[in-house]
């Protein structure tokens, strides 16, 4: 049985940005994810995009933890 | 009030390998894919297939061919991101392998999609930065953390940086962002609340 609070951290960790990654290298989701029901990965989609709105407006460049994430991939991909 | 943008302005410094170039667009693109994934939200982790869609589109630049409509940058995101939410569907057996209607849908929604694309409202982020230096302390350090993770360290990593316990730290973080949209509220401005 999850209790509300649990479900909210679970909603909370989908939210976060970071993905771990396979040993491929390819993205995976979020452990929580899946402990979430259809009506809570909803709502840490809806928090998820108030979140990234309000990274980009606190970044100097206006980019998201996700663009983050994204960019720094990429330049560590290409050594720089 | 956001001026409407065009990304392509990007595309050749992008196919040129100009990674200052992709952040300027990521900045407008980003969230339009994350609205566009709305429909798959509850079956697929949208933030994954955002990443996956993201880097793909960095790599596949070189090769995009703009059709003459503004935004076709952000089109052709979009496009790699439902196609990948398609295929963790179809892994995951939730959708037939051979769904050929759902293929067509797609790109009808994809050409029909509405190219306008705004610049971010420098009104809307005085706003957010006059809310997040009013939260309290405990849970601005919590969201700052999180924040400078950037996405690269998972949330007990960044809990245990602030000698907090997991439960706690996520609690923070969920707290700031109740407060901050609540002081957004009250100078009436909703986030999130955007059309797809």
């Amino acid at each position: 049985m999850t209790t509300p609070e649990h479900q909210a951290e679970l909603v909370e960790q989908v939210v976060s940005a970071y993905r771990p990654r396979d040993p491929r290298g390819q993205l995976l989701p979020s452990a929580a994810f899946h402990d979430l029901d259809e009506a809570g990965r909803v709502a840490a989609y809806e928090e998820a995009r108030r979140a990234r709105a309000i990274e980009a407006a606190l970044d100097p460049e206006g980019l998201s933890s996700t663009a983050r994430a994204v960019l720094n991939r990429i330049l560590r991909a290409s050594g720089g | 009030m956001s001026d409407a943008v065009d990304v392509d302005q990007h595309a050749a410094a992008i196919a040129a390998g100009d990674s200052g170039a992709f952040a300027r667009a990521l900045a407008v693109i980003e969230p339009s894919v994350r609205a566009s994934l709305r429909s798959y939200a509850s079956k697929v982790d949208v933030e994954a297939v955002v990443q996956e869609a993201l880097l793909r589109l960095w790599q596949a630049a070189p090769r995009f061919v703009p059709d003459g409509r503004p935004n076709g940058l952000a089109r052709f995101a979009t496009r790699i991101a439902h196609n990948l939410a398609i295929d963790e569907l179809r892994r995951r057996r939730e959708l037939p392998s051979e769904d050929a209607a759902l293929d067509e849908a797609s790109t009808r929604t994809m050409a029909a999609e509405s190219t306008v694309l705004a610049a971010p409202d420098p009104m809307l982020r005085a706003r957010i930065v006059y809310c997040y230096e009013q939260l309290p302390p405990k849970n601005a350090l919590a969201m700052h953390a999180r924040i400078e993770a950037r996405g690269g360290e998972p949330d007990t990593a960044v809990a245990e940086q602030l000698g907090m316990r997991l439960n706690t730290f996520l609690q923070n973080v969920t707290r700031a962002r109740k407060l901050l949209e609540r002081c957004l509220e009250e100078q009436g401005v909703a986030l999130g609340t955007e059309a797809p």
